[in-house]
């Protein structure tokens, strides 16, 4: 028998005992439901719209803020930076990549939380790194920022402080003015005119010394 | 870099036509100069004188089979992601033994008949212009074959998952039988009597 033929039979019968040795049994990665409850019931998985704007206006470039909304919605309206990656697209190659960023913070918004839950909860078992949820989705962007309502007078400071936030963001992202406010005038006094009494001179003895 | 290429987007779709055409001319090339335009050396196979076709094609098979698995495993390529053609078992099984006939009959498969074509083989001629009738004359007729033609479909389904085998000892298996194959040829050739083409 040719040397050359008996070269290829015993590597092709290694590399077939080498199959039977590897272990190719694949396993998808995922959280077991024990550590996905943990994760579901840990509040930090959402983040509040303030954050999230706050964020968003200091162009933190480790914030990807994804709309997971169908497209046409998203064409609609969308909140100013993000991106969209539909629900049903959510497991592309293109999109785990982009999931799979150690050092991004994924942030899911849709109208309130329900989509964006529900892609968090898929994402979170595929064992993906910093998913957030963004707490209240457009309808609360819409309501807090586009919307702003000025608080009550007796409303506490921390409030104001969030509405001056809102104020700055919805100039920010939408270039609109302040609601006219009634810029308090400087208090200016009017004061009359003293009259000055000059006392007539003394007539003069005339003379001197 | 992960392969599949095209399905991962490592590549872009628009170059999917042209890495085919590249690919195809290069399988023709090979076939060709192996001698595969020749009717009579694919004759061979059923009576007895030539195994080539058979060695090439169960080589080519052992080759790709263990190229995938070993790619895989080691992280290079995902083989989920590869396409696997459906399988209709009336069709496989009715088109299969159509196709062995004619391939018994006209002495080329329809690769290597395109082959005799390009060196101007007349007999690879006919062949071909045979084979664009069978085309025209299945299509028009489609409407009378459609229900056997869809007939049993069974998914994407893999031999080793049908008879209920691991995927590894199936592929050892395989390549056992193929190094096997080759020797059992080689001693058929030698029996029968050369023919001279």
């Amino acid at each position: 028998m040719n040397r050359n033929y008996l070269v290829l039979i015993i590597i092709a019968v290694g590399l077939a005992i080498g199959i039977l040795i590897m272990d190719r049994e694949k396993q998808v990665k995922q959280l077991d439901p024990a550590t996905l409850a943990i994760a579901y019931n840990e509040p930090s998985r959402f983040l509040t719209i303030d954050d999230v704007t706050h964020r968003l206006i200091t162009k933190d470039p480790s914030l990807v803020l994804i709309d997971v909304r169908p497209a046409e919605q998203f064409k609609t309206f969308a909140i100013p930076g993000s991106i969209n990656i539909p629900l049903d697209s959510l497991l592309t190659p293109s999109a785990v990549q982009l999931f799979s960023a150690r050092d991004l913070d994924k942030v899911m918004y849709s109208n309130a939380a329900v989509w964006s839950d529900q892609a968090w909860l898929l994402l979170k078992r595929l064992d993906m790194p910093k998913v957030f949820v963004m707490d209240g989705g457009v309808n609360n962007w819409f309501a807090s920022i586009v919307q702003a309502v000025e608080p009550l007078p007796t409303a506490p400071r921390e409030e104001f402080d969030l509405y001056s936030l809102h104020i700055a963001a919805n100039q920010h992202f939408y270039g609109k003015k302040v609601a006219d406010q009634p810029i308090e005038k400087p208090v200016q006094k009017v004061s009359k005119p003293v009259p000055v009494i000059r006392q007539a001179p003394e007539e003069s003895t005339g003379g001197g010394c | 870099m992960t392969a599949p290429l095209i399905p991962l987007e490592q590549i872009p779709e628009a170059w999917n036509n042209v890495i085919a055409l590249m690919l195809g001319m290069g399988f023709g090339f090979v076939l060709e100069s192996s001698g595969f335009s020749s009717s009579r050396k694919i004759m061979g196979t059923f009576f007895g004188y030539d195994f080539v076709v058979l060695k090439v094609f169960f080589t080519a098979g052992i080759t790709a089979m263990t190229g995938i698995i070993y790619l895989d495993y080691l992280g290079v390529m995902d083989a989920s992601m590869l396409y696997i053609n459906p399988y209709y078992v009336y069709a496989a099984i009715i088109g299969g033994l159509i196709m062995g006939a004619g391939f018994a009959l006209g002495g080329f498969c329809p690769g290597t008949s395109f082959t005799g074509v390009a060196i101007g083989k007349i007999d690879a001629l006919v062949f071909t212009i045979g084979l664009f009738a069978g085309i025209f004359l299945f299509s028009e007729a489609y409407g009378l074959f459609e229900g056997i033609f869809n007939g049993h479909f069974m998914g994407t389904s893999k031999i080793y998952e049908l008879i209920g085998m691991k995927e590894s000892v199936f592929a050892a298996l395989l390549i056992i039988v193929a190094v096997a194959m080759f020797f059992v040829a080689t001693w058929v050739e030698k029996k029968v009597d050369k023919v001279n083409y």
